[in-house]
């Protein structure tokens, strides 16, 4: 019987909200067995995070967390409880790979650091990622990627130069160093199997998401040169940007690559004769002359819907894409087409749509969501009788005395 | 000597990298692992080195832009949609453990080069395929740049200031997410490989990784029929339609500082906030008063409150600097405060320096050294190594076609005055 590419593998997941749960997704979306690792205590973030289903926020409730967790089980246990630290020495010592994402001391503080770990499994596979990595001044700096976003520099080079940065949205940095973190994983999983050895791998999110923004940086420590915003423009291509259409908050986006496509564009829009006018006929002319092509390009799109003037630039072979608001998503051909969205029935929320994490499908292998986000503790007894070998009695012991948390402590309390 | 099987996280797996753009980053971070990444460009040289360039001298071997994507990888010259450049790509492919490629959907397929082809020559060769929107379905072969699917993912909807139109990140980000993906989903079928022996053609969609900064914003409108604003940075509250500032001019810049109340998880930085305002004097009474639980809870509060806190806050940050602001507020008062970086902040940063980030790598080419991005992340026992800047044009041709293929020196030179490498 053919398998799944990841088969077999064991994840025991102490990390929480995004970078560490999306990085292991990779791996769970082609086989491997990925053991979240939460309690009532506290509480992952994303599970007091909007929007939740039926607008009845509970503790199962939230699809930002579902969003970040499809195809996992969930454990509920104290980390503080003695009997709960045992519990957790079980998972490490029965998985491959342990993941965390608390500020840098926290794992060694309640006796998971990866010294400790790496004394009983020499060869596990242990990831921390952290704001700002282990060490130097700002290594206790705590925050989300909403905060990284800017010590990145996006922030700084997004929006108009004629207002404040608009940053980008919610928690982008996260979405690099998951990507980061799952290549990491398998390629310490292809160094294990060569020498038997695991290892530390240890994320400083600053440092991993600079990579995505490395040539402006160069550019300043040799040109001297600080880079700033400027909308949508782009100095080797114009027009190259995001223009108005009918209706409220329409928009598409649109960039001439070459002069083959400006004629093809000026075709388009009705106005042949302005491939060859002298304030546009080159790439030169059309920088000098931005604010003005804008202008007229914005006058042709403003009279059609996003996805007319969509067909009608395709057409001419001229890259465009409507600018897609959450409802065009999940009404996309192309990404129905590639079966994106997957349905699955939760026992608290009903039927959600779930979306891969893996932006890629393998031909023979392909990625499959086929478990909803669990429940929290919703796995208990599945992971410590079927996968640890525990008995009945000695869950019901770990229920007792509290090590397996089953209640919150206080009222569910909603964040944004 | 520096040994791969025992000295970098992979072995030396050879990697043929025929990508383009941002999509490059992918074979850089195999090469950076420990791959043999072989960067093909055609013997005119890669359209991607582009600019800025080393000391804006518009120089194709000198564009930063290819230097910082193919650092660690060797480089050839090939020009594969000529007969004799297909013969000796199939050579290459023989060797080699997979493909990376970014042409359009079937570009390869019409030189006789695609999957159906290499499994031919290799069978369990893996080709990995990074497009706008995935080698097949109805936008398979739409034409597309880095703006336009960014747009198609919507993330774009959601950024930017709300009187204008969406914003994406001014340094473009779809290539690079498409290129990341391409390297998890080439070792991902590596692994498979080393299981199995079966190859496989991994098809990378950009339009679903340009999904997946979103959040909750996709949710919001799935689940509970919210359709998200953007703000141009400021938090957005769905169920009041309240906005709260996080963004606040400085006396060099701006910074963000998570003003937040009601129940949300780090609301004592706020307090500490008003603390530090307070004993410089500039914490207005009502606000030293402000009840951070009752009175700025995101689901019950109105607008004028955050619009007061934050007239307020920014009074405050307009005496300080950046800097001052990250070390006296953030680091040492552990307020939930972010500068807003520019490339020089972040050249200058305390935290970098102190763990040793940046690596200086010698050009001997231009007897100049030049500082690099360092590890993207620490391995402890296969740490991440610079071992050779990027390729220059044709820059290992001799050193592959000759030595490695055995192609000889005679035939080299007339492939060459062919113009094939």
């Amino acid at each position: 019987m053919k398998g799944k590419v990841f088969d077999g593998l064991k994840v025991a997941e102490f990390a929480w909200v995004i970078v560490g749960p999306a990085a292991s997704r990779y791996l769970a979306e082609h086989g491997a067995n990925v053991v979240k690792i939460e309690s009532h205590k506290r509480l992952d973030t994303l599970r007091g995070t909007s929007p939740f289903a039926h607008n009845k926020p509970t503790v199962d409730s939230s699809m930002a967390f579902g969003r970040h967790n499809p195809n996992k089980y969930s454990v509920s246990i104290d980390l503080q409880h003695p009997n709960g630290k045992k519990l957790a020495w079980k998972l490490i010592q029965w998985a491959d790979i342990v993941t965390e994402s608390f500020s840098p001391g926290t794992m060694e503080k309640l006796g998971f650091g990866y010294e400790d770990v790496k004394k009983l499994r020499p060869d596990i596979i242990y990831l921390s990622s952290s704001m700002q990595g282990r060490g130097g001044p700002h290594s206790g700096y705590a925050g989300y990627g909403m905060n990284a976003v800017n010590l990145c520099g996006f922030t700084e080079v997004s929006g108009w130069p004629d207002k404040p940065p608009a940053a980008p949205h919610g928690a982008y940095t996260d979405y690099i160093n998951a990507r980061i973190d799952a290549l990491a994983l398998i390629a310490a999983l292809d160094y294990r199997r060569r020498t038997g050895k695991g290892q530390w791998i240890e994320q400083s999110q600053l440092e991993t998401s600079l990579h995505f923004f490395a040539p402006p940086i160069m550019d300043y420590q040799i040109n001297g040169r600080i880079m700033g915003r400027d909308g949508n423009r782009c100095e080797e291509t114009a027009p190259h940007g995001v223009f108005p259409c009918r209706g409220d908050d329409n928009w598409i986006a649109i960039t001439v690559s070459n002069q083959e496509q400006w004629r093809s564009f000026c075709r388009v829009i009705g106005q042949p004769h302005l491939a060859e006018r002298k304030e546009f006929k080159t790439l030169a002319q059309r920088k000098k002359n931005e604010d003005e092509l804008e202008k007229l390009i914005a006058d042709w799109t403003v009279k059609f819907l996003p996805e007319e003037a969509e067909a009608m630039l395709q057409k001419a072979g001229v890259p465009s894409h409507i600018v897609a608001r959450p409802k065009d998503v999940y009404e996309d051909i192309q990404l129905k087409d590639r079966g994106y969205f997957v349905p699955l029935k939760h026992p608290v929320m009903g039927t959600q749509s779930f979306e891969p994490q893996s932006s890629f499908i393998l031909s023979k292998t392909p990625r499959r969501i086929n478990r909803p986000s669990p429940c929290l503790g919703e796995h208990n007894e599945f992971v410590f009788k079927t996968l640890l070998g525990m008995t009945d009695d000695e869950i019901a012991r770990h229920i007792a005395d509290g090590s397996i948390t089953t209640e919150l402590p206080g009222q569910f309390k909603v964040s944004m | 000597m520096y040994n791969q099987e025992t000295k970098s996280a992979l072995p030396g797996y050879r990697i043929l990298d025929l990508t383009n753009g941002g999509c490059m980053l992918g074979g850089r971070l195999l090469a950076d692992l420990g791959a043999d990444v072989i960067k093909i460009e055609p013997p005119w040289g890669s359209p991607s080195r582009t600019g800025p360039y080393y000391k804006d001298i518009v120089d194709p071997e000198k564009s930063l832009f290819w230097w910082s994507y193919n650092a660690n990888k060797r480089g050839i010259t090939l020009d594969i949609a000529r007969p004799e450049g297909r013969m000796l790509f199939k050579d290459l492919v023989r060797n080699a453990d997979a493909v990376l490629e970014s042409f359009e959907p079937g570009y390869l397929g019409r030189l006789k080069l695609g999957y159906a082809d290499l499994i031919r020559i290799k069978p369990d060769i893996i080709l990995t395929s990074i497009t706008p929107f995935g080698q097949n379905g109805p936008k398979a072969h739409y034409q597309a740049s880095d703006l336009t699917v960014w747009a198609s993912g919507a993330y774009l909807y959601a950024c930017g200031n709300p009187d204008r139109a969406p914003t994406r990140i001014g340094f473009p980000q779809a290539g690079f997410f498409g290129g990341a993906e391409g390297a998890i989903g080439t070792m991902t079928a590596i692994w498979h490989r080393n299981n199995t022996g079966e190859g496989q053609h991994v098809d990378v969609s950009m339009q679903e990784s340009a999904l997946s900064p979103h959040l909750n914003v996709l949710q919001m409108w799935d689940v509970s029929g919210v359709e998200f604003h953007r703000l141009g940075g400021a938090l957005y509250v769905p169920s009041t339609g309240v906005r709260q500032p996080i963004y606040f001019a400085c006396r060099d810049g701006y910074v963000m500082i998570l003003v937040q109340g009601g129940n949300e998880p780090f609301i004592s930085s706020s307090a500490r906030l008003v603390k530090w305002m307070e004993e410089e004097g500039m914490a207005p009474e009502w606000l030293v008063k402000l009840d951070w639980k009752l009175d700025y809870d995101a689901t019950t509060m109105g607008q004028p409150i955050a619009d007061r806190v934050g007239e307020a806050v920014e009074r405050f940050t307009m005496t300080k600097t950046k800097a001052e602001l990250y070390e006296d507020g953030a680091i040492r008062r552990q307020i939930l405060i972010a500068p807003v970086y520019n490339t020089r902040d972040i050249s200058e940063d305390l935290q970098l320096k102190a763990r040793n980030y940046w690596e200086k790598f010698e050009h001997a080419d231009i007897n100049d050294s030049v500082v690099y991005c360092g590890p993207f992340i620490r391995m402890s026992e296969t740490p991440l190594e610079y071992r050779r800047r990027a390729p220059l044009i044709g820059e290992h041709n001799d050193k592959i076609y000759r030595k490695e293929l055995g192609i000889p020196g005679e035939k080299l030179d007339s492939l060459k005055e062919k113009g094939i490498i």
